[in-house]
């Protein structure tokens, strides 16, 4: 390095310190604690003394009926991305325009996001229950006007959900098939998304589309539809990748939350995911070893489906 | 937006301003601190600042954030964990495994405490281990049947004779049960917390785990019939209601919420099953106004035994303030303490003198809580139900919920969750006894020494 860039370091360092120490403390060292005890028996209990297991934690996760469960209900939690994606995109089309009070619009959309996440999650529960919600006041009325003789769903009560997962075993059922807990959660977390932060990448993204490829395809005689299908699209591409990417990513890591503040994983587990899952083995259970074992296999989850989303993503990206 | 930012800086400052008048007072230097961690009951208040009255040279605050076990035991391994803390039933031996509770037993020894001689057996198990004490109950309850007067006046029923037994109360509950043309309960004969079905499992002769705590014995014929009860107050009898119809009449929260909300609040049921600690919330005239209670014996089943339970007050052995900690559970097994536990409410005392002392069955300031007897005998005839030590309790608890919740929600036969519950938990046992040696050491001698008295008998 030259005289003028170990200065610029030796000026550089001060600022950097704190961030990169915070950094190495707070995060890389527990990252890296939590690898290696992924590979031990490591426990709270001091009756347990410390030994290295090897593969052990990985072996019995996979035989282990709870975490098939608890990873089926995370990717059930997924279902919700691609429509939350969709909304986020429609809305940012209709708040793109130059429409009176705009401002104001984009604010109340983007309410959800700035406020407290437990408040609002206190608040589902109660537009979800079943006897006096306002949700199944409304179900029982459009059932009631239409003759339907529907019953509204028992919400965070029930196990049912819209793919008839079993409560205790990976499979299908049709005793299961309905709307329950898990699809409670996955609507409320689609209305926080739609108007979230995608909402604002969608809606920079579509500032940023040259006005003028639109008039062209105008004046060459395509109608609004064809514009955006062939014109707008293409060029949000980077930005629904990016989307895509991070909504897995966030996906995947999330449902913590809602499994404590709303159902505390229940009815029987079915609102546990992963992230509530490590939580309850490393800090009910004690088992730090185990709990790592989870973290790292979600993270290889998490690692693979994200360079599944770059090899194809990217490629229609580039297209 | 300079004039704006400006302003908002202003008022930051003056949020500030405000904020620093408001915050607590730093405890006097010249004073021991101790924190105690413990749930924000309103109780709590007066029993910290009767203990600091009495204890000039230390400062008892309450940390009401940290008090699941799961935060306490994290929170003390890392060492900054609270002076003391409470426990409910089956977290001693989590506590001892995790090294953070002591035996106490001689320095109780040596300020006149000893928990056998002095405290209610039913919560005794909360504290002790093998004969050696590791805290101090903090309080004891056991469930009686809370009956709204009101109701059985607008109903024509007179109160229940006691001792009863559970057919007698689903007649007068299907008696008291209102229901509307649609079918749809005005009013319910009965609130049970669905948490107290350990008590339904005991009453009709069951355990959840052997007296050894060696075995999950949930799905013994006692136990089923137990829980088969619990389950067709609802389903059967519909005297109780079901989830669904729970949530329906689920009052607004705060402390104490749930049943005892929707039993006092919602005037939904004419009886519910609860323990005298319930009276921390319903006394409140201004949630609850004209709710008149009196309050009968439970019904019995098997024998008229009940369930025992309450909380644990223990000394975390990390703690640099040891001896005061300790100051504060010798406060708790006194007589001061326990009257103002009685006076609160808050459960009973502790300490079982203190509960035949003049002034516990009537007293002067709450004249028309007439029935505080009830809860004394009650607690005489209660037992605790004793968890394993061979499991974590937490990781137990999962495994009888997740169960629990399918039987409550009817999708699962009683008998095969039942089953299907011991056999996880006995499962669980297994596992934890490979993880730690010296607890599966301990597990063979018991269980030798248990097969060698069956075989000599």
């Amino acid at each position: 390095m030259s005289r003028r860039g170990r200065r610029g370091l030796a000026d550089a360092l001060p600022f950097l310190l704190p961030n990169l120490l915070g950094f190495l403390l707070f995060t890389a060292g527990p990252v890296l604690f939590s690898l290696g005890a992924a590979f031990t028996n490591a426990n709270l209990m001091r009756s347990v003394p410390l030994q290295f297991t090897g593969l052990e934690n990985f072996r019995m996760l996979f035989s282990d009926r709870e975490f098939h469960l608890y990873f089926l209900n995370t990717l059930y939690f997924l279902i919700g991305m691609p429509v939350a994606i969709a909304g986020s995109l429609a809305l940012a089309v209709l708040l793109s325009r130059e429409i009176r009070g705009v401002v104001v619009y984009r604010t109340l959309f983007y309410l959800p996001s700035f406020t407290s996440g437990v408040a609002l999650m206190i608040l589902w529960k109660q537009l979800y229950n079943p006897d006096f919600g306002p949700i199944n006041a409304a179900i029982h009325w459009v059932s009631a006007t239409l003759r339907l003789g529907m019953d509204a769903p028992d919400w965070l009560l029930s196990t049912r959900n819209l793919l008839g997962i079993e409560v205790e075993k990976v499979a299908l059922s049709a005793r299961q098939y309905g709307l329950g807990a898990r699809d409670a959660i996955v609507i409320m977390g689609v209305w926080t998304a739609v108007g979230g932060n995608n909402l604002l990448l969608y809606l920079a993204a579509l500032m940023n589309v040259p006005t003028e490829l639109q008039e062209a395809a105008a004046l060459d005689g395509a109608k609004p539809g064809q514009v955006f299908r062939h014109v707008t699209w293409p060029q949000l591409a980077p930005t629904t990748f990016f989307i895509v990417v991070m909504s897995t990513i966030g996906g995947l890591q999330g449902g913590f939350e809602q499994a404590r503040v709303m159902t505390a994983g229940g009815p029987s587990g079915t609102t546990t995911t992963l992230s509530y899952y490590i939580y309850t083995k490393a800090f009910e259970e004690f088992r730090i070893g185990y709990a790592s074992a989870v973290a790292w296999v979600l993270f290889a989850v998490i690692f693979a489906l994200t360079l599944v989303n770059w090899k194809f993503g990217n490629r229609e990206v580039a297209e | 937006m300079r004039t704006f930012f400006g302003l908002a800086l202003l008022a930051l400052l003056a949020l500030g301003g405000v904020a620093a008048r408001l915050r607590p007072r730093p405890a006097d230097p010249r004073t021991v601190p101790l924190v105690w961690a413990s749930d924000d009951n309103p109780a709590r208040r007066d029993q910290i600042d009767l203990y600091n009255r009495r204890h000039p040279g230390q400062t008892l605050s309450l940390d009401p954030n940290n008090t699941g076990l799961e935060k306490v035991v994290v929170q003390s391994i890392a060492g900054v964990g609270p002076d003391c803390f409470d426990a409910g039933e089956g977290s001693l031996s989590v506590l001892i495994a995790a090294g953070i509770v002591e035996d106490i037993t001689d320095d109780l020894a040596r300020r006149g405490i000893v928990i056998e001689r002095d405290t209610w057996p039913a919560v005794q198990s909360i504290v002790l281990r093998d004969g050696r004490a590791y805290g101090v109950p903090t309080n004891a309850a056991a469930d009686a049947i809370f009956i709204n007067k009101a109701m059985f006046r607008e109903a024509g029923e007179p109160f229940p004779k006691t001792p009863w037994n559970w057919n007698e109360l689903v007649s007068l509950a299907k008696r008291l049960t209102v229901r509307g043309p649609d079918g749809k309960a005005k009013r319910f004969g009965l609130l049970v917390d669905w948490n107290s079905w350990p008590g339904f499992v005991i009453q009709w002769g069951g355990e959840v785990f052997t007296p050894d705590g060696t075995r999950c014995v949930v799905d013994s014929p006692e136990a089923i019939a137990g829980v088969q009860f619990l389950h067709d107050l609802i389903y059967v009898h519909r005297v109780m209601p079901s989830p669904v119809e729970e949530a329906a009449i689920a009052a607004s929260g705060g402390w104490g919420s749930g049943v005892i909300t929707q039993f006092g609040g919602g005037r939904k049921a004419a009886m519910a099953f609860g323990g005298r600690w319930w009276l921390c919330t319903l006394r409140d005239r201004t949630q609850f106004p004209g709710l008149e209670l009196t309050a009968v014996e439970a019904p019995t089943h098997a024998g008229r035994v009940f369930h025992g339970y309450g909380k644990g007050t223990f000394v975390n052995a990390r703690s640099p303030r040891k001896e005061a900690a300790l100051d504060l559970l010798a406060y708790m097994m006194g007589t001061e303490y326990g009257q103002l536990i009685n006076d609160q409410a808050d459960g009973l005392a502790p300490t079982r003198a203190v509960c035949y002392a003049p002034g516990y069955d009537r007293n002067p300031k709450f004249p028309e809580e007439d029935y505080n007897a009830v809860w004394r005998a009650t607690l005489e005839r209660s037992v605790p139900n004793k968890m394993s030590p061979y499991v974590n309790s937490q990781a137990a608890n999962r495994i009888l919920t997740r169960q629990m919740d399918l039987v409550k929600n009817d999708q699962k036969p009683v008998a095969q969750a039942l089953r299907d519950a011991a056999r996880e938990v006995n499962a669980e046992i297994a596992a934890t006894l490979e993880r730690n040696p010296a607890l599966k050491a301990k597990w063979l001698a018991v269980r030798r020494a248990a097969d060698a008295k069956a075989g000599a008998r």
